[in-house]
């Protein structure tokens, strides 16, 4: 073999692996992709019974309703639209009434979004970031709150201004 | 006093990484050997000032010095030592000061080590590496401050995180920096050795054990974090392919693929352009890595806060550095004189092949990593690419360079024989097969690709046995000569062994804990009894205990098995007050490798308690699996031969082994 | 004194970490190069051959094969001669000298406190022993507490400590718990109220001011209630009202009360103490003062509870207190703003958000 035909066996091999690679990314982003709506959303657009989305936005206080064998029903509201879910099986630790949530799942015949993933999110002080872009969006949330949020995060204690909660105490 | 000289340290060590920035490279532009030495003891006052800001933060939240506003913001004073401790790094500011320690450790090892290094080439890595600390000490300082002061002082601090409570936090992102600011050396280096336009056998020498080095804490940093996951997070998952994840797994299929290309640079002083691009890659996947994490474009638990000023100035950083390294790399590369020859079917064309799967896998990750953020920005839509993705598309990959790891080690350099090498894992093969029948026949349910992948992992398993076997002539030869022979074996062929068997054992584990995992979930009184895989589960009742800084509710479970009484396990629910929030803390039962799983959900007003069990057959080998990794790794980091990889001379090709 | 020997101490260690490879002669250097690593490579080939790790054969090719590579490594070594360059070294030297310094100083100053002695728990504990036994009973009762509410002495003991412990709002719920299991009295309504008010960093809420006209009405003479009434009355801009009130109050004060320098001065503070001879127009100007003043200190108090509520944001009753402070000001945007960031705050806590909102109804800003 010269050096040039070893070199294009190379580049031949590089260039299959890719075409390869592309291939299963292209197959792969057309039926594994899962898609972000609000109830908002799913109103508007009427989305199909049985295809697969995320749902997110707030769980509505006093919706939570529990039934037989960890079955859970509860309503995600995003400000303006409501819909309903249920669920079977354990809530993460950090799911409450009037926090942010995200389900995942499809519609059923009847409009009821059976979840089958549920994720609250992880840390208390912050929302899912798409619930919170989500609400942001359509004007349910204080545009400079996460500006705010996050000053407030940052120690607010910059010189012998002091921590506010030391000088209110 | 503390807390301001710990100040005080960091802001002197970015005073000297300036220094270290430009100085050094006027020497080598001027041939100074006294401005060349700058920096080398810069970089160590660099460690020294770093190491005593680290000290400090350590000091100040062992001492529950509420004064600083990072103290009384991630700790609290019944929290017990240890977690006053791992706090330390449980929290942006702090995990910050320790990336810059770990990188200062690394300038400093490079700096005392580097005495065989040309001079202008050891001033250039650390004036690089000096870069790197400078824009990172301003972040600090600038953004995320760990030293700032309440001028009144609060009473009490307001607790860490709880999930973040816990031995795996001590672990885990330590081992997680070094490995990837270890990459940060390969990268000085590359970056060194385009400035200088030369690569001599002194840089190929020097980067594969610091890649090696990165490699093996990177290797055991995922795995750490992935079973802090799965046993801390309650629901036994261990990999999500969660952003934050994949930016940890991107380094390492770099890095994994730079350690094979500095592998041919060092014995054939080939690839060496490849291997420069493949230095500064690693090394960018690791700063988008703490971009990810660090800037709140993504939210996860390792998201500690998210802050717009610090995300605009790691992106910052992130261009300024990736940029300009692939500018400098585009501008410079071609100066570079290229390395020896070799056919396709050789060693090196076996890790030329390994480099190609591995890189492409890697750009998948990253693609599957971005895309709906790009999208979100452009199309403004939002969308999670999740497992089902990843297994279309990085599984096939890998069963394919899986497939391939037999191979490799067998090839001879410059030249191999496939048909030799394939009759020589003939034995592997059939082991393959023998393992795909038997899981087919005895499984029942799962996929039917299932049976396939355990007999890939067995068969690269088997096949880095053959190799052993092969090298030291067990079977062939009497037993004393096979003895002495693996005694002459070099470790680093050894190490190859472990870390190929490494892969196929994590794979056979992640094959059955996916496929064959049973589940079951339901609310328990006490006195009810649960049957999973054959085990039966009691719960004989709740306890309430009150721990050091929280309250739990503890189950009792009483475990038999054919009516033979096995052990109890105690999940629990912990409830942090000072946070108010909890934490599941999963029972484990471990058998063999498999392990039985109970967390806890929520009570209900009855008194009955929801209950999850999991019973997980071989999950352990998917953690095992990567300690073998590192343990190759640190076999082959030993092995202090010489690495030339010279072709086997013809007349002894029996007889004989290639040289490691 | 001692942090800026230390900082001295440390930025000289930094300096000389500079000069120290600049001053050493520059003799023979240890440094690798390209033929020594070679070298290297040959010398670890003999040894290996010498232990009978690698066979003869093998040894000869890695032994050509590194001779081939020494040999156009040693060709292609450029000439290293190095070479010392004063004027350059100098440069260096100063740049450590007085850059280094500098940089440290222009960076650390803006940023670090030095004059903020360290507070670590060991030096509370000692430093206040008192306070630290105080809160380790307060621990205790608290405890006990807990698993006995009704015991409503105990939480007439605890209140006050708490309030003196800066724990307001634990006051407030202890003074609360007092009420309902003490029953009703003019004294710990008002005690309840100073909480409250203490809570909201000296405000007296409209809340608070409940509380001190219940007090009042159940005793007139409540020396703490007419005199948080009048402090109402001062913060509501009722001036003369408040004078009134306060001067009542003196008027029915026994000689020997603790609190009489208080009510005086802030009698004194509204003008309604001892009237000097003043031009009218100094009186107008000195109260326009007065007025801006007192109205930076109230806005400086509702500034510190929002910051501290955008900090910590679960705490309902600061919340409320923040509304209402903004609404007692006027300033009905800012209210309806901090209304929307406490549901925000909340939302987690589906408790918290129905008591958040019932409070918000009471003010007018339900729904």
């Amino acid at each position: 073999m010269t050096r040039k035909q070893r070199r294009m066996t190379i580049i031949g091999g590089s260039l299959a692996v890719l075409a390869l690679a592309a291939a299963l990314v292209l197959n792969a982003l057309r039926d594994s992709i899962v898609f972000f709506s609000t109830p908002t959303m799913v109103a508007e657009k009427h989305i199909e019974p049985g295809k697969r989305f995320r749902l997110g936005g707030l769980v509505q206080p006093g919706s939570l309703q529990r039934g037989d064998n960890l079955a859970v029903t509860f309503e995600v509201a995003d400000g303006s639209a409501k819909l309903p879910v249920a669920y079977k099986g354990i809530l993460p630790d950090l799911f409450r009434e009037g926090q942010g949530v995200v389900a995942e799942g499809a519609l059923d015949a009847n409009g009821v979004f059976k979840a089958d993933t549920v994720l609250a999110k992880h840390d208390e002080t912050y929302m899912p970031k798409e619930v919170a872009d989500a609400l942001k969006k359509q004007g349910h949330w204080k545009d400079d709150y996460g500006g705010k949020a996050s000053e407030g995060t940052k120690p607010a204690a910059t010189t012998a201004q002091g921590n506010p909660q030391g000088a209110m105490r | 006093m503390i807390a301001e000289s710990g100040h005080y340290a960091l802001v002197l060590a970015l005073g000297l990484a300036l220094i270290q920035s430009i100085v050094p490279l006027i020497g080598a532009r001027l041939r100074d050997a006294a401005l060349m030495n700058v920096a080398r003891s810069t970089a160590l006052a660099q460690l020294l000032f770093v190491g005593v800001s680290f000290a400090a933060l350590v000091m100040l939240h062992v001492n529950s010095d509420f004064s600083v506003a990072n103290v009384y913001e991630n700790s609290h004073s019944t929290k017990p030592l240890l977690y006053k401790i791992t706090g330390v790094w449980g929290n942006h500011e702090g995990s910050m000061l320790l990336w810059v320690s770990i990188l200062a450790l690394f300038g400093g090892l490079v700096a005392s080590f580097g005495n065989n290094l040309p001079l202008s080439l050891r001033a250039h890595v650390l004036a690089v590496q000096a870069w790197i600390a400078s824009a990172f000490y301003l972040f600090i300082l600038v953004t995320s401050n760990p030293f700032l002061r309440i001028a009144n002082p609060p009473i009490e601090g307001r607790d860490l995180n709880p999930v973040l409570q816990d031995i795996g936090l001590a672990v885990h992102p330590p081992m997680l920096y070094l490995g990837y600011v270890g990459f940060s050396i390969s990268f000085s280096f590359a970056i060194a050795a385009l400035m200088e336009g030369r690569i001599d056998a002194a840089w190929a020498r020097w980067v594969r054990p610091w890649t090696l080095v990165a490699w093996i804490f990177l290797t055991l940093g995922i795995a750490m974090g992935s079973y802090w996951a799965y046993y801390e997070l309650g629901w036994g998952g261990w990999w999500f392919w969660d952003p934050v994840e994949n930016a940890s797994l991107m380094p390492w299929l770099a890095g994994t693929a730079l350690l094979h290309s500095a592998l041919v640079m060092e014995k054939r002083n080939a690839l060496k352009v490849w291997t420069i691009l493949l230095s500064i890659l690693t090394f960018s996947l690791s700063l988008l890595g703490t971009f990810l994490v660090r800037s709140g474009v993504i939210t996860s638990v390792h998201a500690f806060a998210t802050d717009p000023t610090r995300g605009v100035f790691i992106l910052l950083i992130l261009c300024l550095f990736i940029g300009g390294s692939l500018a400098l790399f585009a501008g410079r590369a071609t100066s570079l004189k290229q390395g020896g020859l070799f056919a396709p079917i050789s060693r090196e064309g076996a890790l030329v092949l390994n480099n190609l799967l591995l890189t492409v896998a890697c750009a998948v990750v990253l693609f599957g990593t971005l895309y709906p953020l790009a999208m979100e920005m452009l199309a403004d839509f939002k969308m999670s690419v999740g497992a089902p993705f990843y297994n279309l598309t990085f599984a096939p990959l890998f069963a394919l360079l899986l497939l391939a790891v037999p191979f490799g080690p067998m090839l001879a350099w410059k030249r191999g024989d496939l048909l030799g090498v394939m009759q020589r894992l003939l034995a592997a093969g059939v082991a393959g097969l023998v393992a795909v029948a038997i899981a087919w026949g005895w499984a029942t349910g799962g996929s039917t690709l299932a049976p396939l992948a355990i007999g890939l992992g067995v068969f690269v398993i088997a096949g880095a046995v053959t190799d052993i076997v092969e090298r030291t002539g067990l079977v062939r030869m009497p037993f004393a000569t096979v003895l002495h022979r693996a005694r002459g074996l070099p470790r680093s062929a050894w190490g190859t062994a472990f870390a190929h068997a490494g892969l196929g054992v994590a794979l056979i584990g992640i094959v059955c804990e996916t496929t064959w995992n049973s589940e079951y979930i339901a609310t328990m009184k006490p006195n009810d009894v649960a049957h999973v895989a054959g085990y039966e589960l009691k719960l004989d009742g709740l306890f309430q205990r009150q721990g050091p800084n929280y309250r739990e509710m503890i189950a009792e479970f009483k475990i038999s098995r054919d009516g033979e009484a096995l052990t109890v396990m105690t999940p629990s629910k912990r409830s942090f007050t000072t946070r108010g929030s909890s934490t599941t803390e999963a029972a484990l039962l471990t058998r063999g490798a498999s392990q039985l799983y109970v967390s806890l959900g929520d009570a209900t007003a009855e008194g009955a308690i929801a209950v999850r069990i999991y019973y997980k057959p071989m999950v352990l080998l998917i953690w095992w699996g990567p300690v073998l990794m590192a343990f190759g790794g640190v076999l082959s980091l030993s092995d202090r031969r010489l690495r030339v990889g010279a072709p086997k001379p013809a007349r002894a090709k029996q007889r004989l082994q290639p040289a490691e | 004194m001692t942090l800026w020997f230390v900082f001295a101490l440390m930025t000289v260690a930094a300096i000389f970490a500079v000069l120290w490879p600049l001053g050493r002669s520059s003799g023979a250097q240890d440094q690798g190069s390209e033929v020594a690593v070679y070298k290297d490579q040959l010398a670890e080939v003999e040894r290996d051959l010498a232990a009978g790790l690698i066979p003869a054969p093998e040894a000869e090719a890695a032994r050509v094969e590194i001779s081939r590579r020494l040999l156009a490594a040693a060709a292609s070594e450029p000439a290293m001669a190095p070479r010392s360059n004063l004027k350059w070294r100098r440069a260096a030297a100063v740049l450590a000298l007085a850059g280094l310094p500098l940089v440290a100083v222009a960076v650390y100053m803006p940023l670090g406190s030095p004059k903020l002695q360290d507070f670590p728990l060991a030096q509370r504990e000692r430093g206040s022993g008192m306070a630290q036994s105080l809160e380790n009973l307060v621990v205790q009762v608290e405890q006990h507490l807990e698993k006995n509410p009704t015991d409503g002495r105990g939480w007439n003991v605890l209140a006050p400590v708490l309030e003196r412990l800066g724990r307001f709002d634990d006051a407030v719920r202890a003074y609360r718990n007092s009420l309902t299991y003490n029953g009703e009295s003019a004294e710990r309504r008002s005690d309840l109220g100073e909480a409250i008010s203490a809570a909201a960093g000296g405000v007296v809420t409209a809340e608070a001011k409940a509380e001190f006209e219940r007090a009042h009405a159940l005793s007139a003479d409540d020396p703490k209630a007419n005199y948080f009434l009048g402090l109402a009355a001062e913060q509501d801009g009722r001036k003369d009202d408040a004078a009134n009130i306060w001067r009542a109050l003196l008027a029915k004060a026994p000689a020997d009360a603790p609190w009489r320098a208080l009510v005086q001065s802030s009698l004194a503070r509204v003008g309604g103490g001892t009237m000097p001879a003043l031009s009218d127009e100094t009186i107008a100007a000195s109260k326009d003062m007065a007025e801006g003043d007192r109205n930076a200190m109230v806005r400086g108090m509702v500034d510190r509870l929002a910051t501290r509520l955008k900090q910590n944001g679960d705490d309902v009753e600061g919340w409320l207190r923040l509304v209402r402070a903004y609404l007692v000001m006027g300033e009905r945007d800012k209210a309806m703003g901090a209304s929307a960031d406490a549901r925000q705050a909340v939302a987690s806590d589906a408790e918290r958000l129905r008591q958040l909102n019932d409070g918000l109804r009471t003010l007018g800003l339900g729904g």
